[in-house]
Parts: C-alpha cells; sequence; structure tokens
C-alpha cells in the first residue's frame, strides 16, 4: 500500500526564509530516511534538510534560489505505508489512515498459517519500576518477529532493558512510541500469534508460542483479554523474584542501615553486611545500597561502595564562555562505565609491531573484484580476524579469562572475535560466533552483517555478547599505534592503526614494504609481556604469509 | 453449596488478618477475609487488648484517686456499677469492630463468615456450604487460651475472654499463671475491690523478663494483693457452694483456698491443628505452629502464616507487620519482615515495657554489653506524678555504642518505650538520643538520661566516673 505524502521544512529554529543553495534529489530517486534532499543556507550556516521516511521523491517543487520556511511543502515523497508506522514530524497533511495503525495489511500468498489468536503483548513486571520510558520501538506494523525478539526498550534511572516478545508472529499493530512512559501491564502491541511459520522459524515457531501461551495455568480460567498480564507476567530469562535472594542474615542484622534502606536492600538483594557506608558514622544511605549495585552491575564486584577513587573536579565550564548541554547516547551511557571498570581493574600493558602486509594486501587486491561478484566485501579486518584465529589457537591463554575467584583461568574451547564498530550511537561490539570454524570469505561476511546490523542499531543482544577476544580497527580512519581498553573479562584486544608503505632493512638493502601497526592491549594478570610479544610475532607471520591465510578458503 | 474465588483470602480477622486483607486490596488484589465469629476484630479487639485496657483505664483511675490522699486531695469510696462499665467496654469494643467493616466495605474485602478448613492447596471449605477458591492465602487464624486439663466444668472457673465480663464482681478471686494477662486482669480486679490472689508455676512472676523490672512492680502490688505464691503448682479445684476450693503445692502457700471466681491465664495456643492444615499440605507442629520463613511463607509457597500461629511472641502489633509482609509479598513485591526488634509491654500498674536485647537474653546468649539505668527518682516529672518507683535502662553494644535493647518500668512505659525502638531500628548511639532535645518535664527525659549517662554527659545525676 503506497501513499503519496507532502514533505515540508521541519522547525528551523529562529530562521525564516532561507535560501535553498542546492538540491540534491530528482524526481524518481529512491531515498533512504534521513538522506538529504535539499540544502539551505542561512546567516551562521548551511544545513541538508533530511527526507523524513524512506521513499521514492515524486517531485521536488523547489529549486536553487528559492527562499523556504518552516512548514513550506517542498515537494512529494511515496512510501510504503506497511513498512512504517511512525509517521515523522516533517509530513503536514497526514491522509486518514496513516495513523490507523491498527488496520490489518492483507497478507501476500505464502506466508505462514496464524492462529488467527490477537494478542496483546504487555509490559511485564518490571521490579519497582513505574512509568518508565520507552527509549527505543524495535517493530513496526507488519513485522514478521519470533519469540525472545525485542519490541521496545526501556530506560529506568537504573538500567535499560529490552522487552521480549512472548510469542512470534506478525505485529499488528504498535500501541507505543518513543518517549511514552508504561508500567506493568500497559499494552505495547498486538500481535497475530504465529501457528505454522516459515522453514527457517519452523522449529521455534511450532513450539514456543503453544508453551509461552499454555503455561500460566491462570490463563485458561479468565478470558484471553481480561488478564494479558498474566500471560506476560514473567516472559524474562530470569525467573519471577519469588524468593528472595538469601543473604548473610546475621551480618545484616548487624548493619549500621535504617528499617527503609534494609527494606531497599531486601528488595535489591543486597546483603547490607558488604556495603561501607558513606554517611556519618558509617551508616548505610541508600545511595550506598545503589553504588553497590552499579559497582556488581560494572562488573567492580565486591568493590567498596561510595568509590575510594579521588573525583575529578567539577568545572562551571560557562564561567569561560558559551557551552551546550547534550545527553550522551545510550550506548555511550552503557560503554562507559564498563570501559571505566575495565580500566580501573585490570592492569594494563600494550604491545606494539608491526607487520608485513604487502603480499597480503596485494593478494586481496585481485581477489577484491571476484569476491565483489558474490557479495562479498574482502576488507583487511577479515585476514587479520584470521591471523587472529589462529594466534589465539597457538597461544589460548590469549582467548581465556580470570575466574571470578581471581585464583583460575577459564580456557574456552570456543573463539568468538568481537570487533568494534562505530556508530553514530557510539560505539558497539558485535560479536563473530564461531570464527575459527569460518574462512576469510565467511568471516568478510559476517563482518559486512553485523556492522550493518550494528549501524541500523539492529544488533540483539546475544550478537553482543560472549565474544573471547576484540579486534579495534582504526585503520581505516588513520594513526599509527594507540592503546585500546580490553573489553573485561576478555583479556587482551588487538588495536589496528593505518598501514604505511615503508622502508625495510631485510639485511642487505632496504626495501619498500607495507607494514601494518598492530597494538595488543593485555591484562597483565594473566598474559605476561613475553607472552604477548610471541602472540604479536605470531601475529605478524601469520599475516605475513597470505597463503595460509586463504588455506582452505572456498573461492 | 455458595462457591467464591478470589486472588487473596485471608483465614482470621484480627490484628493480622484484616491487615492482610487491607493491605493486599490496597494494592489491587481480590480479596476475601474469612471471620468463624459475627464480629471482625479477632481477640484484640473483642476479647483482647482493647476491651482489657478499657477496663485498665477505670482501674487505674480509681487507683490514682486513690492515691491522691497522701498528697492531701481525698476522694470519697467509688461506687462501682460493673454492668455500667462492662457497657462502656462493650461500646469501645463496638465502635472499632464497626470502624473495621467499613474499612473492609470502602476497600471491597469481602467478609464471610464462617469456620474455614483447607479443602486442597487452593480451596477452603467455609462451613459445610460454601467453598473459597483461592491463588493465595494468609493465615492468620490465631491463638486461644489454654485451660489447664482435668479441671471441672462451672461458671466460676474462666478464662482470659470470661474474665473480660466484669459483672458480678467477686469479692476474693485467684488468677492462676504469673505472666502479663493474669497480671493486668489482676489489677484490674484489684482496683475494682477484689481481693486478689496469684499463683505461679516458676520460681518469678513474668518468666523470661529481667527480674529487676519485677521489683517496682512487685512493691506496688505486694502491698495490695492478698498472694503471691510463685514456685507454686495447683493441684486441684473443686467446686463447692461457697466458691471454687483450690489446693496448692509450694513453700509459701497454703494447702487450700477458697475463691468466687478463677481466672486461669497459663499461656494460650495456636490454632494451626484446627484448619485441616494437611490437605494443603501445610505442616502444622505439635503446639499447633506453622513454620514461615521471613517472607511469611509456609512451606506451600503461595499460603502464608501470619501472627500468633507462627513462632514468636503472640502480640498484635508483630502480627500487622508480619501481615504487611505477606500482603506484598502475595501482590509480588520483594517484602521480607526485617524488624529487629518488637516491643513487649505489660500494661499492670506500674506498666513493664522493654524491647530489644534484655539483660537475661544478653547473659544467655553471651552479648557482651554495657548498661546505664536512671531511677525515676531523678526526674522530677515522675516525683510531681507521686510515682518514683519506675526506672529505665538503655544496653549498649560495647564496639558500635550503639543502644541494643531497653525497659522501662512506671506508668507510662509502654508509650515511652517505641522510642527506643525506634533508636534501635535506626542504629542511634548514646550521643545521637541524648542530643536529641527531649521535652522538659516529661518521663520522656529519662530515656535521654539514660544515654547522657552512657556518653558521659548527664548532669541530672551524679554518676562517678568508671575509670
Amino acid at each position: 500500500m503506497a501513499k503519496t505524502f507532502d514533505i515540508v521544512v521541519p522547525d528551523l529554529g529562529d530562521f525564516d526564509n532561507v535560501e535553498v543553495i542546492e538540491v540534491l534529489v530528482a524526481a524518481g530517486d529512491s531515498v533512504e530516511r534521513e538522506d538529504g534532499l535539499i540544502t539551505v543556507e542561512t546567516d551562521k550556516a548551511a544545513m541538508d534538510i533530511p527526507s523524513p521516511e524512506h521513499g521514492k521523491i515524486e517531485d521536488i517543487s523547489v529549486s536553487v534560489g528559492d527562499t523556504v520556511s518552516s512548514g513550506d511543502v517542498i515537494g512529494h515523497l511515496t512510501i510504503q505505508v506497511t513498512d512504517t508506522v511512525v509517521i515523522a514530524p516533517a509530513f503536514k497533511h497526514e491522509p486518514t489512515g496513516d495513523t490507523t495503525v491498527l488496520s490489518v495489511p492483507a497478507r501476500p500468498a505464502g506466508e505462514p498459517q496464524r492462529t488467527g489468536r490477537v494478542q496483546t503483548l504487555v509490559v511485564p513486571d518490571l521490579g519497582d519500576f513505574d512509568d518508565v520510558e520507552v527509549i527505543e520501538v524495535h517493530i513496526s506494523m507488519g513485522d514478521q518477529i519470533q519469540v525472545e525478539d525485542a519490541l521496545v526498550t526501556l530506560e529506568t534511572d537504573k538500567a535499560a532493558m529490552d522487552v521480549p516478545a512472548i510469542v512470534g508472529g506478525r505485529i499488528e499493530s504498535v500501541l507505543v512510541k518513543v518517549g511514552d512512559k508504561v508500567s506493568e501491564g500497559a499494552s505495547l502491541a498486538i500481535i497475530e500469534a504465529l501457528v505454522g511459520g516459515t522453514p527457517t522459524t519452523a522449529a521455534s515457531s511450532a513450539e514456543e508460542p503453544e508453551t509461552a501461551l499454555d503455561t500460566p495455568p491462570a490463563v485458561d480460567a479468565k478470558p484471553q483479554v481480561e488478564t494479558p498480564t498474566v500471560v506476560a507476567a514473567k516472559p524474562q530469562v530470569e525467573s519471577p523474584p519469588d524468593a528472595l535472594p538469601p543473604i548473610n542474615e546475621a551480618g545484616f542484622a548487624r548493619a549500621h542501615a535504617s528499617p527503609s534502606i534494609r527494606k531497599l536492600a531486601r528488595e535489591l538483594g543486597v546483603d547490607l553486611a558488604q556495603v561501607k557506608g558513606s554517611g556519618a558514622k558509617n551508616r548505610i544511605r541508600a545511595d550506598d545500597v545503589k553504588a553497590f549495585v552499579k559497582a556488581i552491575l560494572t562488573g567492580k564486584a565486591g568493590a567498596p561502595a561510595g568509590g575510594a577513587l579521588p573525583k575529578v573536579p567539577s568545572v562551571d565550564f560557562a564561567k569561560f564562555g558559551e557551552i551546550e548541554l547534550q545527553p550522551m547516547t545510550r550506548i555511550q551511557k552503557i560503554a562507559g562505565p564498563r570501559l571505566q571498570a575495565s580500566w580501573i581493574n585490570l592492569p594494563h600493558v600494550t604491545q606494539h609491531d608491526q607487520a608485513d602486509i604487502t603480499e597480503l594486501e596485494e593478494k586481496r587486491q585481485t581477489l577484491k573484484g571476484p569476491a565483489r561478484e558474490r557479495g562479498i566485501s574482502l576488507t583487511p579486518l577479515a585476514f587479520i580476524m584470521k591471523a587472529c584465529v589462529a594466534a589465539l589457537a597457538e597461544y589460548p591463554k590469549v582467548n581465556s579469562s580470570l575466574a571470578d575467584d581471581g585464583k583460575n583461568l577459564v580456557y574456552k574451547k570456543y573463539c568468538h572475535l568481537g570487533f568494534a564498530a562505530d556508530t553514530e550511537q557510539g560505539l558497539m561490539v558485535p560479536v563473530i560466533r564461531d570464527a575459527d570454524k569460518m574462512d576469510v570469505y565467511e568471516l568478510a561476511e559476517q563482518l559486512a552483517t553485523l556492522s550493518a546490523a550494528a549501524r541500523d542499531g539492529k544488533l540483539k543482544a546475544d550478537q553482543m555478547q560472549g565474544a573471547t577476544f576484540t579486534i579495534s580497527s582504526l585503520g581505516g580512519i588513520g594513526g599509527t599505534a594507540f592503546t585500546p581498553i580490553v573489553n573485561a573479562p576478555e583479556v587482551a584486544i588487538l588495536g589496528v592503526s593505518r598501514s604505511a608503505m615503508q622502508p625495510v632493512w631485510n639485511g642487505s638493502k632496504f626495501r619498500a614494504r607495507l607494514m601494518l601497526p598492530l597494538s595488543l592491549s593485555y591484562d597483565h594478570r594473566v598474559i605476561d609481556g613475553a607472552a604477548a610479544v610471541r602472540f604479536t610475532t605470531f601475529l605478524g607471520q601469520a599475516l605475513a604469509d597470505v597463503d595460509g591465510l586463504l588455506e582452505g578458503a572456498s573461492r | 453449596m455458595t462457591e467464591y474465588s478470589a486472588q487473596l483470602v485471608v483465614i482470621g480477622s484480627g490484628p493480622g488478618g484484616y491487615t492482610a486483607a487491607f493491605r493486599a486490596a490496597d494494592l489491587g488484589l481480590d480479596v476475601i477475609l474469612v471471620e468463624r465469629y459475627d464480629v471482625i476484630g479477632g481477640v484484640c479487639l473483642n476479647v483482647g487488648c482493647i476491651p482489657s485496657k478499657a477496663l485498665l483505664h477505670a482501674a487505674k483511675v480509681i487507683d490514682d484517686a486513690a492515691a491522691m490522699a497522701d498528697q492531701g486531695v481525698r476522694f470519697g469510696k467509688p461506687k462501682i456499677d460493673a454492668r455500667k462499665l462492662r457497657d462502656w467496654k462493650n461500646d469501645v469494643v463496638g465502635k472499632l469492630t464497626g470502624g473495621l467493616t467499613q474499612l473492609a466495605k470502602q476497600r471491597k474485602v469481602r467478609v464471610i463468615h464462617g469456620v474455614a478448613k483447607f479443602a486442597s492447596a487452593n480451596t477452603l471449605r467455609v462451613d459445610i456450604d460454601t467453598t473459597v477458591t483461592f491463588e493465595k492465602c494468609v493465615i492468620a487464624a490465631g491463638s486461644q487460651p489454654v485451660m489447664l486439663p482435668g479441671l471441672p466444668d462451672d461458671p466460676r472457673i474462666i478464662d482470659s475472654t470470661g474474665a473480660l465480663e466484669i459483672d458480678p464482681l467477686p469479692r476474693r478471686m485467684l488468677v492462676v499463671g504469673g505472666g502479663i494477662i493474669g497480671l493486668e486482669m489482676a489489677c484490674v480486679y484489684s482496683a475494682l475491690g477484689t481481693d486478689v490472689s496469684v499463683v505461679e508455676l516458676l520460681d518469678t512472676l513474668m518468666p523470661g523478663t529481667d527480674k529487676d523490672l519485677l521489683r517496682p512492680f512487685l512493691k506496688i502490688v505486694k502491698p495490695r494483693y492478698e498472694a503471691i505464691m510463685t514456685a507454686t503448682k495447683v493441684v486441684g479445684m473443686r467446686p463447692t457452694v461457697p466458691g471454687i476450693e483450690v489446693t496448692f503445692e509450694g513453700k509459701d502457700a497454703p494447702e487450700i483456698g477458697v475463691y468466687d471466681r478463677v481466672l486461669v491465664a497459663v499461656g494460650r495456643r495456636a490454632n494451626g491443628d484446627q484448619l485441616d492444615a494437611e490437605n494443603a499440605g501445610v505442616n502444622v507442629d505439635e503446639r499447633g505452629v506453622i513454620d514461615v520463613d521471613n517472607q511469611m511463607r509456609t512451606n506451600v509457597p503461595h499460603i502464608f502464616a501470619i501472627g500468633d500461629i507462627v513462632p514468636g511472641p503472640m502480640l498484635a502489633h508483630k502480627a500487622t507487620h508480619e501481615a504487611k509482609v505477606a500482603a506484598e509479598v502475595a501482590a509480588g513485591e520483594k517484602s521480607a519482615f526485617d524488624a529487629r526488634v518488637i516491643p513487649s509491654v505489660a500494661y499492670t500498674d506500674p506498666e513493664i515495657a522493654w524491647v530489644g536485647v534484655t539483660e537475661t537474653d544478653a547473659k544467655a546468649q553471651g552479648i557482651d554489653y554495657d548498661k546505664t539505668q536512671i531511677p525515676w527518682a531523678a526526674s522530677g516529672r515522675a516525683l510531681a506524678l507521686g510515682r518514683s518507683e519506675g526506672f529505665t535502662k538503655l544496653l549498649w553494644d560495647k564496639d558500635t555504642k550503639r543502644v541494643i535493647g531497653g525497659a522501662i518500668v512506671g506508668p507510662n512505659a509502654g508509650d515511652l518505650i517505641s522510642e527506643i525502638g525506634l533508636a534501635i531500628e535506626m542504629g542511634a548511639d548514646a550521643a545521637d538520643i541524648g542530643m536529641t532535645i527531649h521535652p522538659h518535664p516529661t518521663l520522656s527525659e529519662t530515656v535521654a538520661f539514660a544515654a547522657e549517662a552512657y556518653a558521659g554527659t548527664l548532669t541530672d545525676l551524679y554518676m562517678p566516673k568508671k575509670r
């Protein structure tokens, strides 16, 4: 179902009658959401007017030299209504039907069987939180989703969490939008539950909706509509907090904490005997309990609450000139404490080295074209990964983790490679599972898929978990060396900078070689210096031997 | 057969039961309250705390009036209309139970009258013709007075419930059992003019209480009571025309005494064995007690138990707190019973109240403690009341200097003890309490004095330095 909308100039702040200095699209062009359509210039700056949606440009009614203001129609865009639910604010006239997202789109032939059982997906038990903000909506009308797929992301003052689907099926309508505040039991979406399913999802969808619907005994007794909360009550992996976690009762009873603080601690499962109070006479305050929980969540288990670290002095920047406050993105807010935890807790050492990739690069250039014909972008990173897999197999300690007790090493019989992806939202680390079972081409494909998902914010939680070693490649941007921070509880991370032609002495003369700078940061508690150098040396040799890297690869 | 169903059913409408029902209703649960008697409120409201306190108030007015003779205010001998006094007491009870019924209505808590027994883990049978199916249940079925075995069936032999029916007043009464309930009723009847004797099997009254707390009490009551016989056993009772003939065995006791009323107050027994709890799989021990975890769950996770029927002191204020925990957990909250201390009060004259660690506990458990004690003779207010026999004592943790227990003897001790309870829960130390300004002249100052004594800042008494 395609519909045509007016494209209007969004709110430009204080500016009116700004001049169009460039028209970036023409009738018939396909545009993505946020693609620039025209560029306007004020006396302060030039800016692009972005496309409000993915679709096809019907016409653009302005040309260079025209002046436009907020609300002016500058053209028309045709979009597929089924593809999108959220109508961007830049549309001025919403034809009737746009917002009636409840309407069921016609089902194309050949789609899986449905139960026809329309169900409301609701917010599950959120613990003590009410009125939690929806910060992301992952579903749109018509989406096919599976059990456990994230519906929305909610953010409390403590954490962000995804609300997973309890049944698979097709989203009939989405009932919330970003910015809404929801509480337990609030309706999120209406879904037509799936029975049959496509061949790829047959296994899960055939069984899971059944069990998900039938498990809570209370449902049968009452009409479906009345008790959606019961159905969705506990979809999370974690079982409901039926019983409180066991704590050291004797120590708890002696802790210097008032009844309200003890109640809070019980709710959060905090053993007050382990919490240091920051109040007068070491009284435990609510903030101490929260700090304790935060410390555990960020991996600083058992770290004293209140923080013994000296604080960076706070400065009133406005005293020195104009400032602007911008909130950090959610990813930044999540990544920040984790990076800090790693930096504080792990004794970092960084080993620098260079690998000769002259031959690798020559070979890659010859393979790149044929690979592209198969739809594969054969990047240097895929080769670096292949080399890392070999090095990790040779030095399994680099693939290990320190056990919680600090007395054992956990050797992992699998090799999942994380790679740092720079996205608009911030740093993300998608994970390629079982990288050791892939050839260079497969690695390259995975890299492309996961990078795209990261950029689009479509990574699922399990696609960011379980890495045993991480690679941070900044080579595409530049630099000669850097000290990456280990992605704890991993014990090492490889930083890659930009390769450069260098004169290399081969014993009799200088030769021009393409050298790739490698920077391996490692947890010195687990890896000693000699082992680190052996690892980077091995890595360098592996990268120099391109045929070895390509061994077994299907061309 | 009438059938009901509810998310939560509460068995028993005493302070524990109605609190659980109301709290759960406030948290959004659909609640049914089952009560075996015609009025809700349980023992506390109907035949316990409240009516006994009404009578104790009358007793106190009578005693205080008489005591003023020494200070130059002489009243005539009071004329006691026992029937009118009883009606007033019943009025007080009626107001409270009526209020409760109203509270239940406002919360849409359905009340069913009848005797509840478990038919299964999710069904109750109430009397013979009603079933209630439930998702969760709170057992708050309380306790009842224990009667001595082999007693003759005679209306002159009564329990604590009967003791509240003061009309007609006996001339000579024996109280069997020197615990709090027996001593409170002894207090009432003595003030109303009855000659009271108390007999206790153990060698002390209020067994378990610190001995020093009893001294000021005994100083007041000994001259008033006909006899206080400790370490004495009642070996027989025989109804005769003039009265109940009681035979004793004990060093200070007469062989025989004849009383026109005998109050048996030897303890209470939990009602756990009256519920057919085995049909729900709930464990009940041989004393009728149902064991629970700190979330008030029985061994069957969706069935909770609170109040007299679970371990711990049989006190209404314990039951109400347990009730809130049970209701909150039933509603999905992560509550737990976390109170550090539960105060105990004997509403005798003088009142005796204690909270937290007692010296008896401390000695038994090997807790190393410090103690400070302020005699009420040092309190201007106590002297002005003509009551200087009492004292306030606080026990302290030697390491943290925090208060861990306290006891007060004297008028209004039951009201004064709350501050010490709060101090313990908050982890207050001597300076915290001492530096909190207490109004002058009040009895509450004695708590501050006891704290100042420990902090070394007390000026109202001279305390030689220890070291």
